[in-house]
């Protein structure tokens, strides 16, 4: 146990070595549910399709199920992002990268856009022109839900925009190119289903939920725990933070500071991390009152 | 070719409109027996549903 008064007259590098010594005992752990949860929920959701279609289940269900697949298939690709499946020249390394392509399939992200501009977020978290993700910045949560769906209008500065302006930046067309296939292959399914008479199947099992899903992970994900979002710094730039949904209704992210500081741990093992590391973090001045 | 993919992409919201909006105000209407009015079909009004949609986002830039 970690002595809260020791703590304050500890220099900077004895903080940061037994913080790190905390983080050492929580990552490289495989986290298998995280990529049974990606397989499977994809399953769920590509299982769906035929079910509604040949009546098995009703729209209306179909519909629920949908929603919760869309909001849960980007947090296997997240672990993924961080490699924390298996890093680049491990054995395992191909599930790592099979599960980043496939989990967010229903929610139409590509893992190479998803990765690229995830890390820039964590470099840059919370600065107005290098985080791609500042765009969900609002003062409270309906106008960070309202921000949200601002975001994805045609002609918006945030959200996918902002990261296609980024790649563009940043000269990476290879990696655009793989959003503007998604985009071609997702609206070519809706037309499709659309004109042969399945438009209220498609607007149901795919595209409500789809806008219902991002807006849920984008303010878990990004808004709550960035929120203020007006300073940046590694102990500054995230908190944690309680919610009415409880760590699964927020998606894990009560304990993100966790997730900044030290990436590769799981998000399973991000809990017990964050209750090891809490003195550390209150000695560091982190943002940590509210849990 | 790029050039073709940012024309298509331009007009994301008008074609949003008549390829995905029409048909389902159409099988909307259809699902809940609603007649359209002055006799137009209902893949017709979902035509005009769709399009004006897709229209005033395509000029505003968004759909809310």
């Amino acid at each position: 146990m970690i002595d809260a008064q020791n703590l304050s007259t500890m220099s900077e590098q004895e903080l940061m070595r037994l913080e790190r010594e905390i983080a050492r005992r929580h990552i490289d752990k495989f986290p298998y549910f995280a990529v049974f949860w990606g397989f499977g929920n994809l399953a769920i959701w590509l299982s769906l399709w035929p079910l509604v279609f040949m009546g098995i289940i009703p729209l209306w269900l179909g519909f629920i199920i949908s929603t919760l697949n869309v909001t849960l298939s980007y947090l296997p690709s997240h672990e993924a992002q961080h490699d924390i499946i298996a890093k680049p020249g491990t054995k395992l390394r191909w599930l790592n990268q099979l599960l980043g392509h496939l989990s967010t399939i229903p929610l139409m992200l590509p893992y190479r856009i998803a990765k690229y501009t995830h890390m820039a977020h964590h470099k840059h978290a919370n600065h107005p022109e290098l985080d791609p993700d500042h765009s969900t910045h609002a003062a409270g949560p309906w106008q960070a839900i309202w921000k949200t769906i601002q975001n994805r209008q045609p002609r918006a500065k945030g959200g996918f925009n902002a990261y296609g302006e980024m790649l563009t930046r940043d000269g990476r067309p290879d990696i655009l190119l793989d959003g503007i296939l998604f985009e071609v292959f997702f609206y070519s399914v809706l037309f499709g289903l659309a004109w042969n008479g399945f438009a209220i199947e498609a607007a149901l099992l795919w595209w409500l939920p789809r806008h219902i899903g991002l807006t849920y992970i984008v303010f878990f994900l990004s808004w709550a725990p960035h929120h203020p979002a007006n300073e940046t710094g590694r102990y500054r730039n995230t908190r944690s933070f309680t919610s009415i949904l409880g760590n699964i209704g927020s998606l894990g992210m009560q304990y993100h500071i966790v997730h900044h500081l030290h990436p590769r741990i799981p998000l399973y093992r991000t809990p017990r991390a964050y209750w090891e590391m809490k003195p550390i973090l209150e000695a560091r001045g982190c943002r940590v009152e509210d849990l | 070719m790029e050039k073709a993919v940012r024309t298509v992409f331009y007009f994301g919201p008008l074609l949003f409109g008549f390829g995905f909006l029409a048909p389902l105000a159409a099988q909307i209407l259809a699902a809940f027996e609603w007649v359209p009015p002055f006799g137009l079909t209902n893949l017709q009004a979902g035509l005009i549903v769709g399009g004006t949609l897709g229209l005033i986002a395509q000029i505003r830039g968004r759909w809310v």
